[in-house]
């Protein structure tokens, strides 16, 4: 089909901030309607992307849309998509869309909720579509601050802490971003912000190069987060709430993971392949860390909040093997690396939501104080099970054909950091059936009256999840076609 | 002669605006004085606006008529009216209201006349001008905080002022000459060059409240009304800083490092000013010591000079955004109350206003796609462009210090329950303030081409 008339990438990013306009202006009285208007434009979202996507994406990037904006500085509004770009915008899109419906108890404040929730779509979908650096940083830092918003107000008991130290430390992060950006822009031949000529053109030398390649990798290392920039994450994962989590750690994620792509490895090669053995020691650290640290938590948000880590961990191992090598192992990781953000985005995403479930009938998040769970809510158990096993990594279920990629394309280059980086795997499948056996298994203490299983509401939102999970398990090639016709264009 | 006349014909509107002003107050017609001003100051705007891409001098190169003063004119004109209606919010009815004006016209005089010195006498000039007339508009209400403030304003420009004096006398008596352009002689003795930057830098620092000769600012801005404490923060700053510029464009490095000086001031106006503004529960107090930390913002655009091609529209786009945020930001807490207490639950009381607060913050943090994001990104441009990157990584530092120190407002205004007790209300000047600098603030953001030359 033909929709090329239409500017469907700039359709796709504002239709969520129509929305939120929408509702600034009618002000529903009633929360239903609020999120009525709400889920409609989150989904008229959803399906615009899938028209970009029947639109064909290419392998280099594509289906650009170019405004004039700020000629002086070389700055202008530039949207486009290729095929790691293109599966963070359907992640984006269907994420949101869950975590609105599954939002709908919200009752506080809910007009605002929705609005700020719809404003953060349209900032993260604009970082993965913009082709401009300049453009790039406003959608950004505009992430921040909604993001900032929703902890601090609709958060567990430590929000406002969890709240500021998320704001600032990313901000830390973003500035050095903007100075990066700033020499990338310096040292280019034209003087200019537009992605595409940075990526087919890399001026930048020498020590510039190195320091900006720094500047960029704390930026998405805070970001992402990696080992020992982590810090502020399991604090505000386990204080936002269910749907911010979810986001949070479904896509805002991901702005620092793809940043390592688009930037680091596409502008700054020379310097990525430099200094990879580094950070190949910091993602296996990280990977590793994550996982032992998720194993000695009691909260159990707090736990899937290291698993994280963890995951981030073997994302930029595939991401650092790719810079190392210019070999087909260097193409598999990569291709893995890519799918690693959407099946995280799905898994960890579904899991937020199932632990929110979780917290809303047992009035806490303390595994020691939940046991015999499976009975009274079969549905409820039998979901966070099936999340908790694509996530230790099981065959057939998301996050397998990933990290097999990971570590197959890693094992070419480096099979002893492989081998070490596996030990990740064990880990994470003792904490997640440790975690089963004490919540959902034994016998449920007397005098429990929880409420009813998941109702239609959470069932809305949870089950496309798992139903994107097992079809990404089943049949990776999905989204892999795309994703890998991008990487061999890279030519790495 | 007479093209020097048509040539510095902003300056000349702006000061016959400020005798009318100053008439029409004798004949105590405060409100006729104030339309007086608003007029003159659009008719001088116009005027430099339409005078863009001039590129002279006047009167034997003493007076320059180039893209800094032409700037200087078209962003402190209309903030002499943001100010002047301000003052006619929280001092109508006051004794001598409509002094106020004039002496905001004279301030923003002297201002315009720092912007574009070509000679040293005009740089002591317009310092003169423009502080002499703030102070006189920091007593204004004659009380005991207010007269401490002014004193402290007095008695540090005076002695600031002649340190500076004594200092340009080495310059003068080295080149011969009191023309800036003197000075750009590589012959000249480093030191006795040295030591005059030096104390030109401390009377100019002294107007922009740089580290370490920003101590009267705090006390000033909480003894005087909050429109004057707003118009003290913009109005003599931008003015100071566009002379500074205007001095190191003839500087030959090779005779002073001039750009290390300033670097090392930046960096610690940036750094005092944020981490003490974090102690502060009085709003205006900690918007005094924002004022310190963004002088020092703006010095990493007067480093550029010469050596940055952002360099002079880093210095417009911030004075602009810089302007717009702090009016908005002075105008919200004169409708509000100074204490931050005074904030808790306006996001319930008044969700607009509140709104507004919280961009008008985020604005001087730095957040895209807001004017200070524009201002701050060409700033950080520049100093990189000239070889201060490490200044570029103190400067983003402090953005996230500065973040901590602005969402302390932030705070109470979303996440704390008012208190009991009177509440105040938006007088209609105040009203205009805040939400045509908040429209401005987003459109200048935006809109950033329109400031590029």
């Amino acid at each position: 089909m033909d929709f090329s008339s239409l500017p469907l990438l700039s359709i796709t990013t504002f239709l969520p901030v129509i929305g939120a306009l929408v509702i600034m202006v009618l002000r529903p009285k009633q929360t239903k309607t609020a999120y009525g208007i709400g889920i409609a434009f989150a989904s008229l979202t959803l399906l615009a992307a899938i028209m970009i996507w029947i639109q064909g994406i290419g392998s280099s990037l594509s289906q650009v849309e170019e405004l004039s904006w700020i000629p002086s500085l070389g700055i202008a509004y530039r949207l486009g998509v290729d095929g790691i770009s293109f599966p963070l915008v359907l992640l984006t899109a269907f994420l949101f869309l869950t975590s609105l419906i599954f939002s709908a108890k919200i009752k506080d404040s809910a007009n605002i909720f929705i609005q700020l929730v719809l404003m953060l779509e349209t900032a993260c979908l604009g970082v993965f579509l913009s082709l401009d650096l300049f453009l790039f940083y406003v959608f950004f830092e505009i992430t921040l601050v909604g993001m900032y918003f929703i902890i601090a107000k609709w958060g567990h008991e430590h929000r406002k802490k969890a709240a500021l130290t998320f704001f600032i430390y990313t901000l830390i992060g973003s500035l050095f971003l903007l100075l990066a950006f700033l020499a990338l822009y310096l040292f280019s031949d034209t003087n200019t912000f537009d992605i595409q000529q940075l990526i087919t053109n890399p001026t930048i030398t020498g020590l510039a190069a190195t320091l900006t390649f720094w500047g960029l990798f704390i930026a998405f290392a805070i970001k992402t987060p990696l080992f020992p920039f982590h810090t502020w994450l399991p604090l505000a994962h386990t204080e936002a709430p269910a749907a911010g989590s979810a986001i949070l750690a479904g896509v805002l994620l991901k702005l620092g993971t793809y940043g390592f792509i688009r930037f680091p490895l596409q502008m700054t090669p020379d310097a990525f392949r430099e200094f990879a053995p580094y950070v190949i020691v910091i993602a296996v650290f990280t990977a590793l860390y994550g996982a032992f640290v998720a194993l000695a938590q009691t909260d159990i948000k707090r736990m899937v909040a290291y698993t994280s880590v963890n995951h981030m961990g073997y994302l930029i191992f595939g991401v650092a093997i790719a810079a190392v090598t210019t070999t087909t192992s260097g193409m598999i990781a990569l291709d893995g690396a890519v799918l690693q953000m959407i099946s995280h985005g799905v898994v960890t995403g579904v899991l937020f939501l199932l632990v929110g479930a979780l917290q809303d009938r047992t009035g806490t998040r303390e595994m020691n104080e939940m046991t015999g769970l499976l009975k009274t809510y079969p549905i409820l158990s039998g979901l966070f099970m099936l999340a908790a096993f694509a996530s230790l990594g099981l065959p057939g279920l998301a996050h397998f054909p990933a990290e097999f990629q990971i570590f197959l394309g890693g094992f070419d280059v480096y099979p002893v950091a492989v081998g070490i980086i596996i030990i990740g795997l064990p880990i994470t499948t003792a904490l997640y059936l440790r975690a089963i056996q004490k919540v959902f298994l034994g016998t449920l203490p007397e005098g429990f009256t929880g409420l009813k299983d998941l109702g239609s509401r959470e069932l809305w939102a949870i089950v496309p999840l798992i139903l994107a999970t097992i079809l990404i398990g089943v049949y990776p090639d999905s989204l892999l076609s795309m994703i890998h016709a991008t990487t061999n264009f890279f030519g790495l | 002669m007479a093209t020097d006349l048509l040539n510095i014909s902003p300056q000349l509107i702006v000061l016959s605006t400020t005798v009318i002003v100053l008439c029409l107050e004798m004949a105590r017609l405060p409100r006729a004085a104030l339309w007086a001003l608003v007029v003159g100051m659009l008719t001088a705007t116009g005027v430099a606006v339409d005078m863009l891409g001039t590129d002279t001098t006047a009167f034997s190169t003493t007076f320059r008529v180039d893209a800094l003063s032409l700037w200087a004119v078209i962003i402190l004109g209309p903030a002499t009216i943001l100010f002047a209606l301000l003052g006619r919010s929280e001092l109508k009815d006051s004794a001598r209201e409509g002094t106020i004006y004039s002496l905001m016209g004279f301030s923003a005089l002297g201002a315009m006349i720092l912007a574009g010195s070509g000679d040293l006498m005009f740089i002591v000039l317009g310092l003169l001008i423009s502080t002499l007339a703030g102070m006189a508009m920091a007593a204004h209400p004659r009380n005991d905080p207010s007269s401490e403030g002014a004193m402290k304003y007095f008695i540090y420009g005076s002695v600031a002022g002649a340190i500076m004096l004594f200092g340009l006398t080495f310059w003068a008596g080295l080149a011969g000459t009191t023309l800036i352009s003197g000075i750009n002689n590589p012959d000249l003795s480093s030191y006795a060059v040295m030591f005059g930057f030096i104390t030109l830098v401390i009377g100019i620092g002294y107007a922009a409240s740089l580290f370490p000769v920003h101590f009267w600012t705090p006390d000033t801005f909480e003894g005087a009304p909050v429109s004057i404490a707003a118009y003290l923060s913009v109005v003599p700053k931008i003015g100071a800083l566009f002379a500074l510029a205007q001095v190191v464009r003839d500087l030959p490095v090779s005779l002073v490092d001039w750009p290390l000086i300033l670097a090392v001031l930046a960096a610690l106006s940036m750094t005092f000013g944020n981490v003490v503004a974090l102690w502060q529960d009085n709003v205006i107090r900690l918007l005094a010591y924002s004022t310190i930390a963004q002088s020092g913002y703006y010095l990493l655009g007067v480093i550029g000079v010469g050596q940055s091609t952002l360099a002079i529209d880093s210095m417009v786009v911030f004075g602009v955004a810089y302007l717009l945020m702090n009016a908005g930001a002075f105008a919200i807490t004169l409708g509000e109350g100074t204490r931050l207490d005074d904030f808790k639950g306006m996001g319930k009381r008044r969700p607009w206003q509140a709104v507004g607060m919280t961009i008008f913050l985020l604005s001087l943090v730095g957040m895209p796609p807001l004017a200070g994001f524009a201002g701050k990104f060409l700033l950080f441009g520049a100093a990189i462009e000239s070889g201060y990157s490490w200044l570029a990584v103190v400067a983003i530092l402090n953005s996230a210090i500065s973040l901590a120190v602005y969402m302390r407002i932030v705070v109470p205004i979303f996440f704390q329950e008012a208190e009991d007790g009177q509440i105040r209300t938006y007088a209609p000047g105040t009203s205009f303030v805040w939400i045509s600098t908040l429209a401005l603030t987003i459109a200048a953001g935006i809109g950033v081409q329109w400031f590029l030359g």
